[in-house]
């Protein structure tokens, strides 16, 4: 019991790191925190149901148009949007706060139409739901491949940030944006392309969340929440922190939904990041700067 | 190699320097000599593509427009800067900072051999390889502000200050390092409070004051003129400083 519990907290929090890394991605590099990010996951869950249950697609393919489609259309939301709130914010409090209420507003826009189109109903489809033993427990082999394929994408970003020069442009726009110009590095398109690619990997983590939870239109705040804890529990701008609390997020809530009250579970997750902030507001791998 | 004509910029109404005009001959080190405030830093941003000088400015490098091209443009084409305060980036190691400084398109031939060349100038940075930038000596961090620029295979390297906050035996490595540099046929403008060890450096100089060239010379004439004196006695900077 105590081992299946944890295997499925950590495969939940396989995809909440996957979101979480998203959403670090466009607030991190780019400076934009963005509220719509659950709703991207949703609208590429969605997606996924539609495709299954229409074309007979699987999750997995779907995935491998997501990413790129994500991609777009957060590059899209960027030059559209967020591109004039770069361009007067005239320092970064400013943009912060601008791209907030900006972005809230999107929220309800794509909300909006997805609850629409789908109504408010939850959803949710069958795909690999057969079980897998794994050192003894059972677990469903969709969530398995959601967990694998996640921490594959996260730990492939990972490895591009910070072990490539393409990575270490990105870091130094997040570290140090008034520097990054001295070496060439084009600010505005690094910060589009984080976005975009924060975009991305919400769309990707939205299908594979499909595979194992029920969702609904009205639902991305929810997981846009979990991120935002995510991000700031692991350390703003820290990526592997943000992983790590991601799983970190998915077993405690898996635990309190299993040994507790499945109700409480939303609540923990709160009381642990206000036991964060009070504790340590830099994150749980953030390093105090001065 | 540039040729600056009628560079002026103003921050509002103030102007920060009026209609400058300079050159630099391949391989020549250039010092630009003023107190605080008469426009020098000024003019190395406008080079950059960091602030924008006013209409009718020119900076051509090799008989090319640098002003209105964005600023990594600017270090495609060769000019690299390395500001007052150095601009490194502390949270990264030093290997980071060169790996950055080669970012531009054109610096990546020949990186394996700059980044050895940048090691045999600062041995130093060698040893800390790792490090992080932030963790080091003021010293230390200005080598790897200019070994960062070095990556870049620049063909005119701008210095802004480079011996501020730093200990006169320190200011001392970091001119023959400098030295070094230019033995190697580099371009250099370098702007400097420290005059004695600049003009040391330099072929030749230009005295600015409140904004305007008033003088220029070969370094060993500058050495022994009078205004030069009277710019470092304080005179320009009463009126200058901002």
């Amino acid at each position: 019991m105590l081992l299946t519990t944890l295997m499925i907290g950590l495969v939940l929090g396989g995809t909440y790191a996957l979101v979480a890394l998203g959403l670090s991605m466009q607030y991190g590099i780019a400076r934009i925190m963005n509220l719509a990010h659950g709703e991207f996951m949703i609208a590429a869950a969605f997606c996924a149901y539609v495709l299954f249950n229409g074309a007979g697609l699987p999750p997995l393919v779907t995935l491998l148009i997501a990413l790129p489609l994500g991609y777009g259309l957060s590059w899209l939301v960027y030059s559209v949007m967020m591109h004039p709130l770069v361009k007067r914010a005239p320092n970064r409090g400013q943009l912060e706060a601008d791209s907030i209420l900006a972005t809230f507003g999107l929220l309800f826009i794509l909300q909006g139409i997805m609850l629409l189109v789908f109504g408010s109903d939850f959803t949710s489809y069958s795909y690999l739901n057969h079980p897998i033993n794994l050192w003894g427990t059972n677990i469903a082999a969709n969530r398995l491949v959601a967990f694998i394929v996640s921490l594959t994408l996260g730990l492939g970003l990972y490895v591009l940030i910070t072990r490539t020069r393409w990575g270490a442009t990105l870091r130094a726009v997040a570290l140090s944006p008034a520097s990054a110009p001295l070496v060439g590095i084009q600010v505005d398109k690094v910060a589009r392309q984080a976005f975009a690619i924060g975009g991305s990997l919400a769309a990707g983590g939205g299908v594979l969340v499909s595979m194992f939870v029920t969702f609904s239109a009205a639902g991305g705040v929810v997981f846009t929440m979990k991120a935002l804890i995510v991000v700031i529990m692991g350390g703003t701008g820290n990526l592997m922190g943000a992983i790590i609390a991601g799983l970190a997020l998915g077993i405690i809530e898996t635990f309190v939904t299993s040994y507790i009250d499945p109700g409480l579970s939303l609540a923990s997750v709160y009381i642990l990041f206000i036991i964060v902030l009070l504790w340590r507001p830099q994150g749980l791998f953030g390093t105090a700067r001065s | 190699m540039l040729e600056i004509n009628n560079l002026s910029i103003s921050y509002g109404a103030h102007l920060a320097l009026d209609g400058a005009a300079l050159f630099a001959a391949q391989g020549e080190t250039v010092a630009i000599l003023g107190a605080n405030g008469a426009g020098k830093s000024s003019l190395l941003k406008s080079l950059t593509g960091m602030v924008a000088p006013q209409e009718g400015s020119s900076a051509k490098l090799f008989g090319e427009e640098l002003v209105g091209r964005p600023a990594h443009e600017i270090v495609e084409r060769g000019v690299i800067a390395v500001p007052e305060g150095r601009g490194v980036f502390g949270e990264m190691s030093v290997e980071e900072n060169l790996l950055l400084g080669a970012n531009p398109l054109r610096a990546r031939k020949g990186e394996q051999a700059r980044r050895d060349e940048v090691f045999d100038l600062f041995p130093r940075l060698a040893e800390r390889k790792s490090q992080l930038v932030r963790t080091m000596s003021g010293g230390e961090q200005q080598m790897v502000a200019i070994g960062r620029a070095l990556m870049s295979r620049p063909d005119l390297l701008l210095l802004d200050e480079p011996s501020l906050g730093l200990a006169p035996i320190v200011i001392g490595q970091l001119f023959d390092a400098l030295a070094q540099i230019k033995s190697q046929g580099l371009t250099i403008l370098i702007v400097e409070q420290n005059v004695r060890a600049s003009l040391q450096l330099a072929d030749r100089g230009y005295l600015i004051e409140a904004g305007r060239i008033t003088g220029s010379g070969t370094a060993e004439d500058l050495k022994s003129d009078d205004a030069v004196q009277h710019a470092f006695l304080g005179g320009a900077s009463a009126q200058g400083a901002s």
